[in-house]
């Protein structure tokens, strides 16, 4: 499985997790709200643990834009690349970090 | 003041407080839980600590090495529907910060609510309103209430704690929409019915910095109110909706019919964990509010509370960058 492939699964086990659903039946074109239930604030603990398990910033400012699975994959892979090219995430202790 | 520890730095008072604190230079360390919305605080240079108020051994790891403590994150009941579970949790919770912060010898800077404040019959309510016995009116009330008199049991065992007293807080960083779910739903057209009352406007801005100031110049023991701005909620309504665009019912619901359907409709969301437009504190909150003063905290700490007009427009300009709101020609031609 590719790096993408692996974050793409990733955001959706925590989706799957927080939407308390199997995985396997959570597709890239299901609607975070009407199908999966969950409200702004459930969408921004993905977001958030993402944003710890990746160890990059997402720019929330665009957080309330997302609409389906497909678009927090696709969130959380922009951001990734744009990390990247920025340079590599912080370790640990220079983010300061004890978690 | 070198370095701070902020519980609840991942919600709207703690954020407000951790941008106000590195301001200053002082360094921050924040907890956060498991479910914690940590995403904003994340893109801030703080520390970030497990550590949650229900476990008293992660409370004190927290609290090691740094000079002071604000209590931004205590226990709210978001549903009104279980009175004796939610006075049981807020005190436990209390508690935990309280012995925790004891044994490290740290100041506890608790932020309370106007909600734990009595009625007064005559006159402006302050920080001296303090009702002789638990409310019983509101879960919240009452929730605030028994937490504050946990604080002062502690206090007299020789905690060095003082209470901060805020009224409706508005401003930037409200992810999780508190009292602005109201104004975000005026500004939709959505908001489903209101109740008429008086609100303590006050900026989560100016809330921060009145609780650092209180941390470097008050004495264990000390009480402030920060209320800003007394308004009744149809008049504040009126003013948003003139300003920003949006609809609201023209007419309230009485007290009696708010109660029954906020009770009603939290009854129905929170098997779901959904939230509702109006919640039932709320509901408490401004059909027993009354002019709150927040004298003392200007005059002893120097408070200042910016006017209710540009407290609207930060929360707005938040609301509609993050993508809340529409982005509203209105404003821009204001501005």
């Amino acid at each position: 499985m590719s790096d993408v492939e692996t974050r793409r699964r990733r955001t959706r086990e925590i989706l799957a997790e927080i939407s308390e659903r199997d995985v396997e039946s959570i597709k890239e074109s299901d609607r975070l709200r009407e199908d999966l239930g969950l409200d702004s604030l459930q969408s921004l603990e993905l977001l958030s643990v993402v944003s710890e398990e990746l160890r990059i910033n997402l720019p929330m400012e665009d957080a309330m834009e997302l609409r389906t699975v497909g678009d927090a994959c696709d969130f959380v892979e922009h951001s990734w690349e744009v990390a990247q090219k920025d340079g590599a995430p912080p370790r640990r202790e220079e983010s300061g970090e004890r978690a | 003041m070198k370095r701070a520890l902020v519980i609840g730095g991942t919600g709207f008072i703690g954020l407000n407080l951790v941008d106000a604190l590195l301001a200053e230079g002082i360094a921050v360390r924040v907890t956060r839980r498991p479910r914690s919305i940590t995403a904003y605080v994340r893109r801030r240079p703080v520390e970030l600590v497990p550590a949650s108020l229900e476990d008293a051994g992660q409370l004190a790891q927290a609290m090691a090495d740094v000079d002071v403590v604000f209590l931004t994150g205590g226990y709210y009941p978001r549903y009104s529907t279980d009175r004796d579970g939610a006075i049981a949790r807020g005190i436990a919770q209390v508690r935990n910060a309280c012995v925790a912060a004891s044994e490290a010898g740290v100041r506890l800077v608790y932020t309370s609510s106007t909600g734990s404040l009595a009625r007064v019959s005559k006159g402006v309510a302050d920080e001296r309103a303090i009702p002789e016995t638990i409310p019983t009116h509101s879960v919240y009330c009452a929730t605030k209430w028994a937490m504050e008199r946990e604080l002062e049991r502690h206090l007299e065992r020789g905690l060095d704690a003082i209470t901060m007293i805020p009224g409706a807080c508005l401003g930037p960083q409200d992810a999780r929409l508190g009292t602005g779910g109201i104004l975000v739903a005026a500004i939709h057209g959505s908001l489903p019915w209101w109740v008429e009352g008086l609100v303590n406007v006050v900026d989560v801005g100016d809330v921060a910095t009145a609780h650092i100031a209180a941390a470097r110049l008050g004495k264990a023991g000390d009480r402030f109110c920060l209320t800003g701005h007394d308004m009744m909620l149809g008049e504040l309504l009126r003013r948003l909706v003139a300003r920003y665009g949006g609809r609201v019912p023209s007419r309230p619901l009485s007290a009696e019919e708010a109660c029954a359907r906020a009770d009603r409709e939290e009854a129905e969301a929170e098997p779901l964990r959904r939230r509702v437009a109006f919640p039932r504190e709320l509901v408490d909150l401004v059909v027993s509010g009354q002019p709150v003063s927040s004298e003392r905290a200007v005059r002893e700490l120097g408070a200042r509370f910016r006017p209710v007009t540009e407290t609207l427009d930060r929360a707005w300009a938040w609301y509609a960058r993050h993508h809340y709101l529409p982005a509203m020609r209105a404003m821009e031609e204001s501005t």
